[in-house]
C-alpha cells in the first residue's frame, strides 16, 4: 500500500520532460524505428494515451491526428465485398492512396490488423471523438474474419500467429463498439482457459473482465492462484516471468492485473516507484524497460501506467482492463449511452 | 529497438553511421515498391523470392511480406516436383534459421518456420528438434521455441518418454529453469495419469491442469524437486513445480447446502463455486412435483454468487403440520440435494460441512497423511538450514493446513509473522492471507461445536471471505477488528438474527441487505456518517435493536427523527 515516498532528486518525477518526449514521438520518430512502420498506429496511441494521462493533450492538434487515424481505416468498396478485411491498418505503408470516406478501394493485399483496430479506437476515443466515421459493420466483420475454430484470433485475415494476444484486441473493440457479434466469446473463454500457462496473465483476465465473466470462467481458487502467482512477480519493480530482469512496463502488465483482481493494494508501491523511476530518462524524457537504456515510447507509457496506479500526484487515473484513462473511459459510456438510447434497444 | 543501451559516439561516427543508413533505407525502398508491384500484377516468381528474402532478412515481422512469400511457394508447388520443392522449402528453413539468429523472438519467422515444416515433402522433424536444442541452450526461455517445440513433439509423434527424458536432461544441468519445470508438468499427465476414481458421470473438470499424476510417479517427483530446492532454495521454479506436485484437481461441482424457512417461505441454495442465477438450470421439486420459482441472488450487485435464494408461492409450506420434501436439481451438473422440511419444524437444512467438503484443505492433493508428513518433515529441515527463507515458510504453511488447519494453528500463525518479517515486501498480502485462514479456522471450530455463532474479534481483519459458508449463522461477532465494509456479499447470511462490529471502520453496510431474521445490529465506534450509509438497513423488516453510539452520524441535528422515519420497526436506538 502506499508509503512514505523518497522524495531525493533520483526520484522526481519530471512530468514535463514526459510531455515533450511524446510530442517528439508523434512529430518524427527515429529509423531505428523503421521496423515498427507496420505497427505505427500502436506507437501514435502510447503517445497520445501517455499525453492523456499525462493531462497534457492539449499540446497536440486532435483534428489533425483525428484525420490520420481515420486515413488508416479499411472501408468496405461499395460492392462490400471486402468486409471480411476492414478495420484499420498500422500506417500507409501499403501505399494506398490518402483518403477519410469512403466507398473503400479494393487492393489485393490491403486490410485491417486487429491491434491497429483496437488501438486506432482507443485513440480516437482519447481525442475525444465521437467514432461517428467508424464504420462498426465493417470493423466487426473484419473481426469476425480473424476468429479461428479454436477461439484464438489471427492479426490479419491473410493469416498469421494466433495467440491470446489478439483475443484481448478482440474484446477491447467489441466492448469499444458495444457489440459482441463480433466474435464468438464462449470459445474465445476456452481458448483462454486453455492458456493460462502463458505469460500472458494481463491480456487473459482483462479480457474476461471486459467481458464480463471472470467469475464464471475461473474458480475462486483459480483466481487466487493468479494473485499469488502475480503478487510473487514483485522484485522491485515487477517482471513478468520467475528468474527474469525486473521491466517497466510490467508494473503495468502484473499491477494492473493485480488491480483487477483486487489486490493491487498488497503490493509495495515504495519499491515499484522507485524502480519505475529509476528508467527515467532525465533529458530526453520517456522511461526505458531497464535503468541506463534508451526511452521508448511503449515503456514511457506503461511507466506512466504503473506510476497511475499507486496513484503518482498529477497522473491521471487508467482504467485497468481496456488500458485507457478513465476520463476517456466515461467518454466511452457517454457514447454507448447515446447508442443505446437511440437506438432504443434493452442491453 | 527497446532495451537498447546507451553508447557514446564521436560526431564522426555518427555521420559515418548515418551516410550508412541512408543507403541502406535506399535499397528497401527500392526492393519493397518493387515487390508490391509484382505482388499486384500476380507475379509469383524466384525473383519476388528474392526480394522478400532481402526486405524480411532485416524486417522479419512485415506479416504482409511472408504471407505474400507464402503464396509463392504455394503456386510454385503446383508448377514443380516434390524433388524440386523439397529442395526449395530446404533452402527456406536455412532463411529462416538465418532470420532467427538475428531476432529468435520474432513471431513471424516462427510462424513461418512452423508453416513450412508442415508443407515439406519430406520433414525432417529430428532436425526440427535439433535446431529447438541449440535454441533453447542459447536461451532456455525462449517460449517461441518452447512452443515451436511442443508443435514438433505433437505432429511428428515424438514419445512422451522421450520428451521426459529430455526435460530430465534441462534440470539436471540447471536447475534454475522454470520454463522446464513447466514442460515437465505437462508432460507427467500424459505419462502416468492419476486414475480417476470418481463417478463416470462427473462433471468435467474446468481448466489445463486438472490431469493428475499417479501417486507412484509423485513420489519420484518428489524427490526430484526436493534435490532442485535443497540446492537453491531461493530458486522459485522448484518451489512453484513442487506446489502444483502437492495440488489437486478442482472439487466435483455440487450443491452444498439447501435451506427451507417456513415462516419466510424461502429456500436458499449455497453452491460449491459462484454462478449466475440467471443462467443456471435448476429445477426445485416439491413434494415431488417441479414448482415453477424465480431464482436470484442475495443482492443486485452480486450477481456471480454461490449463494441464490428463492421464493416460495405464499401458503406453500407455511402450516407447520404439514411435512414437506424439497429437492433442487442443479441440471446441468447432474446432481441434486434433498431437503426434509419436518412436521413442528420452522426450518430445516441439509448440507456438507465445510469439514466434509475438505473445504480449506483442498489446495493439496489426496495423499496419504503420511506421505504429507514427510515432505513437511522435510521442508522443516530446510528451513532449519534457511531460516530467512520465504519459500520454505509459505510451504510449511500450506502443508499444514493441508494436515490438520486446527492443531497447527498457533504454529502457522507464528510462521505467517516470521514470514512478514523476512518477506516484508509482501507483508500486506501474507496479511490478508492469514487473516483469510483465521476465518477458515473459526468457521471449522463453529461447525465442530456444532453451533451457529461466528465470532472472530481482535485479529486485524481488513476484509472478510467465506461468507458462502455462514448461510446458516444467526450470531456474527466481527468486533474490534479493522474492517471499512460489510459488502454485499454479507446478504449471504440469510439466517443472521443478531450482529455485533463494534470498534471497526465500517463507513459501508451495503451487504446488510434484506436479511429475513436481522433484529439486532450493534455498530458502536465506527465510521458511519450520513443517512445515506444506513439505507440498506431499512430492507431488514424485523430490525429492532440498533446501537449506533461512537460513530459520526449521531452529531447530525435531527438524527434521532431521520432514523425514526428511515427505521420504523426498531424499538431501541442508542445513540
Amino acid at each position: 500500500g502506499v508509503t512514505d515516498v523518497d522524495m531525493s532528486p533520483k526520484y522526481h518525477f519530471l512530468k514535463d520532460r514526459h510531455v515533450r518526449f511524446f510530442q517528439r514521438t508523434l512529430q518524427v520518430l527515429p529509423e531505428r524505428y523503421a521496423s515498427l512502420e507496420t505497427t505505427r498506429l500502436s506507437i501514435v496511441f502510447f503517445a497520445l494515451s501517455g499525453l492523456d494521462v499525462l493531462g497534457s493533450l492539449d499540446v497536440i492538434d486532435k483534428d489533425l491526428i483525428i484525420e490520420w487515424i481515420y486515413s488508416q481505416q479499411v472501408l468496405p468498396t461499395d460492392d462490400k465485398s471486402n468486409l471480411g478485411r476492414c478495420g484499420f491498418r498500422g500506417s500507409s505503408h501499403i501505399g494506398i492512396p490518402y483518403s477519410t470516406k469512403g466507398p473503400g478501394v479494393l487492393h489485393p493485399y490491403d486490410s485491417g490488423h486487429v491491434a491497429m483496430t483496437y488501438t486506432g479506437l482507443c485513440s480516437l476515443l482519447i481525442l475525444g471523438d465521437d467514432l461517428s466515421r467508424v464504420n462498426k459493420q465493417g470493423c466487426l466483420a473484419g473481426l469476425r474474419a480473424l476468429q479461428l475454430e479454436d477461439g484464438s484470433f489471427y492479426s490479419v485475415p491473410e493469416g498469421s500467429e494466433n495467440d491470446i494476444r489478439f483475443i484481448y484486441c478482440a474484446a477491447c473493440i467489441c466492448f469499444m463498439l458495444d457489440d459482441w457479434s463480433g466474435m464468438n466469446i464462449q470459445k474465445a473463454i476456452e481458448y483462454i482457459r486453455g492458456s493460462l500457462v502463458s505469460g500472458w496473465t494481463y491480456c487473459a483476465i482483462a479480457s474476461l473482465c471486459l467481458m464480463g465473466r471472470l467469475e464464471e470462467a475461473l474458480s475462486p481458487r483459480e483466481l487466487d492462484r493468479i494473485r499469488r502467482w502475480c503478487i510473487m512477480r514483485q522484485q522491485s519493480g515487477f517482471h513478468g516471468r520467475p528468474n527474469k530482469p525486473v521491466d517497466t512496463c510490467y508494473s503495468f502488465w502484473v499491477g494492473a492485473t493485480l488491480e483487477l483482481l483486487g489486490v493491487f493494494r498488497y503490493t509495495n508501491f515504495e519499491k515499484n516507484r522507485n524502480f519505475i523511476l529509476s528508467t527515467q530518462d532525465r533529458l530526453v524524457g520517456g522511461f526505458a524497460k531497464w535503468p541506463d537504456s534508451h526511452p521508448d515510447p511503449l515503456h514511457a507509457y506503461f511507466g506512466l501506467c504503473g506510476l497511475s496506479l499507486i496513484g503518482e500526484p498529477n497522473l491521471r487515473k487508467v482504467h485497468p482492463a481496456l488500458n485507457i484513462t478513465q476520463g476517456a473511459f466515461q467518454h466511452l459510456q457517454q457514447l454507448h449511452q447515446t447508442w443505446r438510447s437511440s437506438c432504443g434497444q434493452q442491453h | 529497438m527497446h532495451g537498447r543501451v546507451k553508447v557514446k559516439t564521436t560526431a564522426q561516427q555518427e555521420e559515418e553511421k548515418r551516410k550508412e543508413r541512408e543507403k541502406k533505407l535506399k535499397i528497401y525502398v527500392a526492393a519493397r515498391d518493387a515487390c508490391f508491384s509484382k505482388r499486384k500484377e500476380g507475379v509469383c516468381d524466384d525473383e519476388a523470392l528474392q526480394l522478400t528474402q532481402q526486405l524480411l532478412s532485416s524486417n522479419p515481422d512485415f506479416a504482409t511480406l511472408w504471407n505474400y512469400r507464402r503464396e509463392i511457394l504455394m503456386h510454385l508447388e503446383t508448377v514443380k516436383d516434390p524433388d524440386e520443392m523439397q529442395k526449395i522449402y530446404e533452402a527456406e528453413l536455412s532463411f529462416l534459421e538465418a532470420c532467427l539468429k538475428v531476432n529468435p523472438k520474432s513471431y513471424g519467422s516462427w510462424h513461418h518456420r512452423g508453416w513450412v515444416s508442415a508443407r515439406l515433402p519430406r520433414p525432417d522433424w529430428a532436425r526440427e528438434l535439433s535446431l529447438c536444442d541449440r535454441c533453447l541452450s542459447l536461451d532456455d526461455r525462449n517460449f517461441h521455441c518452447w512452443d515451436y517445440r511442443r508443435m514438433v513433439v505433437k505432429v511428428s509423434g515424438v514419445p512422451v518418454d522421450q520428451e521426459l527424458e529430455f526435460s530430465d536432461r534441462l534440470i539436471g544441468s540447471n536447475f534454475s529453469n522454470y520454463s522446464s519445470w513447466h514442460y515437465r508438468s505437462t508432460l507427467l499427465p500424459v505419462l502416468h495419469p492419476q486414475t480417476r476414481q470418481e463417478p463416470p458421470h462427473a462433471s468435467s473438470p474446468r481448466g489445463p491442469q486438472s490431469h493428475r499424476v499417479c501417486e507412484e510417479q509423485l513420489l519420484k517427483e518428489y524427490e526430484l524437486v526436493q534435490n532442485a530446492f535443497f540446492t537453491d532454495p531461493n530458486d522459485q521454479s522448484a518451489w512453484f513445480y513442487y506446489r502444483w506436485l502437492l495440488g489437486r484437481a478442482e472439487r466435483e461441482e455440487t450443491i452444498s447446502c439447501v435451506y427451507v424457512s417456513r415462516e419466510d417461505e424461502r429456500v436458499a441454495v449455497a453452491f460449491s463455486r459462484p454462478i449466475n442465477a440467471r443462467c443456471v438450470g435448476l429445477l426445485l421439486v416439491l413434494d415431488g412435483q417441479p414448482l415453477r420459482v424465480e431464482w436470484r441472488s442475495v443482492h443486485p450487485r452480486f450477481r456471480h454468487s454461490p449463494v441464490l435464494i428463492c421464493d416460495l408461492p405464499p401458503g406453500t409450506i407455511n402450516d407447520v403440520t404439514n411435512e414437506h420434501n424439497l429437492t433442487v436439481h442443479w441440471t446441468g451438473n447432474h446432481t441434486h440435494r434433498d431437503c426434509a422440511l419436518y412436521t413442528g419444524r420452522v426450518e430445516s437444512w441439509c448440507r456438507d460441512t465445510a469439514t466434509d467438503q475438505e473445504l480449506f484443505r483442498s489446495e493439496l492433493s489426496v495423499e496419504k497423511t503420511s506421505v504429507l508428513q514427510s515432505e513437511l518433515q522435510s521442508v522443516k529441515q530446510l528451513q532449519e538450514l534457511e531460516p530467512l527463507n520465504k519459500w520454505c515458510l509459505l510451504t510449511i504453511i500450506l502443508l499444514m493446513r493441508a494436515l490438520d488447519p486446527l492443531g497447527y494453528e498457533k504454529e502457522t500463525l507464528a510462521h505467517f509473522q516470521t514470514l512478514k518479517e523476512v518477506d516484508s515486501m509482501r507483508s500486506e498480502y501474507y496479511s490478508d492471507l492469514c487473516c483469510k485462514f483465521m476465518i477458515e479456522n473459526t468457521i471449522l471450530k463453529m461447525e465442530y461445536a456444532e453451533v451457529r455463532v461466528f465470532s472472530i474479534t481482535d485479529r486485524n481483519l481488513t476484509s472478510l471471505c467465506h461468507l458462502d459458508q455462514l448461510l446458516l449463522v444467526t450470531h456474527i461477532n466481527l468486533s474490534s477488528n479493522r474492517l471499512q465494509r460489510l459488502p454485499p456479499q454479507f446478504a449471504m447470511l440469510q439466517c443472521l438474527e443478531v450482529l455485533e462490529a463494534d470498534n471497526n471502520f465500517l463507513e459501508n453496510l451495503e451487504g446488510v441487505y434484506h436479511l429475513p431474521r436481522l433484529q439486532e445490529v450493534s455498530l458502536k465506534n465506527n465510521k458511519i456518517s450520513t443517512l445515506t450509509d444506513l439505507q440498506p438497513l431499512a430492507s431488514c423488516p424485523e430490525l429492532k435493536r440498533l446501537d449506533l453510539r461512537g460513530n459520526p452520524v449521531t452529531q447530525a441535528a435531527s438524527v434521532e427523527s431521520d432514523l425514526a422515519e428511515l427505521l420504523p420497526s426498531v424499538t431501541d436506538l442508542l445513540l
